[in-house]
């Protein structure tokens, strides 16, 4: 029973990693392609540390396993973050929406007016 | 064979279509592509420490981990300030 379900649990991240890269891959843009990082580093890894635990119980490599898992989950919302904005700076030199541009984040936003149309 | 190992080949074949995005493309979806697979070799490499059962080498993950981290900000921060 232990053995089987450590199975599907290495062939569930397993699965999600290659669904993940695959995804990524048939992707256009860099920001749509980053959105594909969060599955492997949040289920994949936590698939893989519940299988050492299974495995190994409670020993320190199952314990460094879920604070490798830990870093990974923290680190891919802060990257994820720094690199769109690094990509919206590289492509607008500016955070901020240009004044014009269309970034409603809500239906009832409105559009950001151009320059002497407030 | 055990099914770690197993585990580790197939994951390794995901690291084909992360190399050929990092060749080709411009330098944003390369950027994209490097942290895919700072987190895909840091999955590896917890695959393979249970699979060779070298408990230590667990110790590399989190270091990988860490260092893919501050790598992907100080990469991220490059772009934003110099590759415009």
């Amino acid at each position: 029973m232990k053995s089987m379900a450590i199975d599907i649990l290495l062939a569930v991240g397993v699965l999600i990693t290659l669904l993940s890269v695959l995804g990524m891959w048939r992707m256009r843009d860099p920001y749509q392609r980053m959105h594909y990082i969060s599955a492997p580093a949040a289920l994949s890894a936590a698939c893989f540390t519940i299988a050492i635990f299974l495995q190994d119980g409670l020993k320190p490599e199952g314990f460094k396993a879920l604070l490798t898992t830990l870093v990974l989950m923290g680190m891919n919302t802060a990257v994820t973050h720094a690199a769109a904005r690094a990509l919206r700076i590289s492509e607008t030199k500016d955070w901020n929406p240009p004044p014009g541009e269309e970034v409603p984040l809500r239906p009832e936003d409105e559009l950001v007016q151009p320059e002497g149309k407030q | 064979m055990n099914v770690w190992e197993l585990a580790a080949e197939v994951m390794i074949f995901t690291l084909v279509p992360l190399t050929w995005m990092s060749i080709h493309g411009d330098v944003r979806q390369r950027l994209v592509t490097f942290y895919m697979a700072g987190v895909v070799i840091t999955l590896l490499m917890m695959l393979l420490t249970m699979a060779f059962n070298r408990m230590p080498m667990m110790d590399l993950a989190l270091t990988l981990a860490l260092m893919s981290f501050g790598g992907g900000i100080v990469f991220a921060r490059f772009l934003a300030r110099y590759l415009k």
